[in-house]
């Protein structure tokens, strides 16, 4: 899985290419992780280029939402149609906030 | 001739015993012991009497410790006893009975009196021994007729099958529940080759072991001519003949027996005055087979039995029953029937064959209520999906995380190959992703290496996923609570993804076949 970081209007705009899943999750969350340890509370997930994020990529969304609780934002964006399923089986749709666009995310 | 019944008489006194030997001498074989020591001796001899005349005042041990003593053991509590004394105070007769005498003469001594009475118990005491054996034969009787019903059981429930033929396209479930008293049911569901599937239902008369009997002769000829013979006409008529030698019981047997060619839907059948089996269509219409072939079989040597053909649509489930479903009487005596039947096959999803017969099976229960099972009932259904496989691969990786990728690029590629589209495909890889993860993360305890095996069938219009594994037994869809409705902070992490796979699968069945969790999903295409 392939990360690229953009900054735009105060956000960290991080776009996931590829799938989100067990064996590239661990570095995932270490990649977020270390933006968070170097400052950076907002971010734009822009998941356009994912094809699939199965539970062990859910958790490190979770894991990232938990951190920035009341000190930060995670702004989620662009789910094809089956990682919109599996938001909305999950639940996360609910306890995530989650934008059609990442334009519409950093508006 | 019976021996002389032997006498013991016991007294101190010499002359008293030569009275009582005297007026007995004639008719029975006289024993004599003048103490209460060699009373009990004599008793417990091998030579034991069948009858003791026993005096009660008797210096050392009175009559009354003899026969407490010899009602105790086991060996001499058979013997009767009649107290023989000079007391006659009614005090004295209550504790004679209370230590077990059967009667009590006083002297003087009337020698008629003596006599019948003599006479009397010894005849009830052979009349109790003679009932005593008899209750113990009937007992025998009952024990055998039970481990013959037992025996028949046994033999009718190892007889049909309990794993079934396994293809895209069928699907075959069948059970049998016998009556307390064995109505000889049976069926039957195998592959003859690799597109044909022979499925048969039958109904033996009479009942217990002979009917069991008759039933396994019956089953085992019906497979052995249909390894050869691919019209069931055929199979019937040579069954038939066979069965109809040295059938001295006069039993006899009704058959529905079905061929399916399951790349083609041809269905070949012969009912030998069977019950009508169904079919039911995938627009929910009831169709009965309502053809007969011929009489039942084993009534009558050199028949000729017939057969029709039909073609089976997609999605149609043949249906196959005894009567013991119809004739299921509830506690007031009224039938199942026929048509609660026929309205409980229309009202069920009868292409999940399983689920509906077990449904089935509790609905007759329900009906039943208290009222005792009165014939086997046996239910067999076959859905007929009409799938085959286009396509399939099968990748094979070793127990280590990085290892679930090769799976899922594997995967990936038959997609394209196969034109499969991406939602199914990321759905799949989803679900290969936790469910292999799962698996590789707590399936095992040692430190060796596994192989972990997943096949790819591809179907006209489904996709089956077999996941296969040697970790310890574990079903991943069996209970789990999911958490999904609660906020970020009360969230477990864990558990999500098979609350995710359920949920994106079509179906999700687990199995433990032999030291192998087998996996089995499918998704529509």
């Amino acid at each position: 899985m392939q990360l690229t970081s953009n900054e735009k209007n105060e956000y960290k705009v991080i776009e996931f290419e590829g799938s989100l899943d067990t064996a590239t999750s661990p570095a995932v969350e270490k990649q977020i992780n270390e933006f968070i340890d170097q400052g950076t509370l907002k971010f734009v997930f822009n998941f356009e280029k994912t094809k699939y994020m199965s539970s062990s990529g859910l958790r490190v969304l979770l894991a990232t939402a938990k951190k920035l609780k009341g000190k930060g934002e995670l702004k989620i964006s662009n789910l094809n149609e089956v990682i919109t399923e599996v938001f909305d089986v999950s639940g996360f749709s609910t306890i995530l906030n989650v934008y059609k666009t990442e334009e519409e995310a950093l508006s | 001739m019976n021996a002389l019944k032997k006498i013991l008489v016991v007294d101190d006194e010499p002359l008293n015993i030569n009275i009582l030997v005297e007026l007995l001498k004639g008719k029975y074989k006289m024993m004599a012991a003048k103490s209460g020591l060699q009373a009990l001796k004599a008793a417990r001899s091998s030579n034991k009497p069948d009858l003791i005349l026993l005096d009660i005042m008797m210096p050392d041990m009175d009559g009354y410790e003899v026969c407490r003593q010899l009602k105790e053991d086991e060996k001499t509590k058979d013997i009767p006893i009649i107290f023989v004394s000079a007391m006659s105070e009614d005090m004295d007769e209550t504790k004679g009975f209370d230590v077990g005498a059967i009667d009590y003469i006083t002297k003087p001594i009337s020698p008629k009196t003596l006599e019948s009475r003599v006479h009397t118990h010894l005849a009830l005491t052979q009349q109790a021994v003679e009932l005593r054996e008899a209750h113990a034969l009937i007992q025998q009787q009952q024990q055998r007729m039970q481990d013959e019903l037992n025996v028949a059981r046994d033999i009718q429930l190892s007889m049909v099958p309990t794993t079934f033929p396994q293809d895209e396209a069928i699907e075959v479930y069948a059970t049998l529940k016998p009556a307390r008293e064995i109505g000889g049911d049976f069926y039957d569901a195998f592959m003859i080759d690799s597109e044909s599937l022979c499925l048969c239902v039958g109904d033996v008369s009479g009942k217990g072991a002979p009917a069991a009997l008759f039933m396994a002769m019956t089953k085992t000829l019906i497979k052995s001519y249909a390894s050869s013979d691919f019209s069931t006409a055929s199979i019937m008529t040579r069954v038939n003949d066979e069965l109809c030698e040295g059938n001295d019981e006069n039993l006899f047997v009704t058959v529905f027996l079905a061929i399916l060619n399951i790349h083609t839907g041809e269905l070949r059948f012969t009912n030998a005055g069977h019950n009508y089996p169904y079919l039911i269509r995938e627009n929910k219409s009831l169709l009965t087979l309502n053809q007969k072939h011929g009489p039942i079989v084993a009534a009558m040597d050199g028949l000729v039995y017939k057969e029709d053909l039909i073609t089976l649509e997609k999605f149609d489930t043949l249906f196959l029953y005894t009567d013991g479903v119809t004739e299921a009487m509830n506690p007031e005596e009224e039938l199942y029937g026929e048509k609660r039947l026929e309205n409980f096959l229309l009202e069920h999803d009868c292409k999940e064959v399983k689920t509906s017969i077990d449904l089935l099976m509790k609905d007759i229960s329900t009906y039943e209520n208290s009222a005792s099972q009165t014939d086997d009932i046996t239910v067999l259904s076959c859905f007929y999906s009409g799938q085959s496989v286009l396509a399939s691969l099968t990748i094979s990786i070793e127990n280590q995380l990085d290892n679930i990728r090769l799976i899922t690029e594997g995967f990936d590629t038959f997609c394209e190959e196969n034109k499969i589209s991406d939602t199914p495909n990321q759905k799949v890889n989803l679900a290969l992703d936790d469910l292999i993860n799962n698996i590789i993360s707590y399936g095992y305890k040692d430190n060796k290496v596994h192989t972990i095996n997943v096949a790819f069938k591809r179907l006209e219009d489904e996709l089956i996923i077999i996941i296969e594994d040697d970790a310890m037994p574990f079903n991943p869809f069996d209970g789990g609570t999911d958490n999904t409705h609660l906020s970020i902070d009360e969230r477990e992490i864990g558990g999500l993804g098979i609350h995710l796979v359920k949920n994106l699968m079509h179906s999700c069945q687990y199995q433990r076949k032999a030291n192998k969790n087998i996996v089995v999903l499918t998704i529509p295409l």
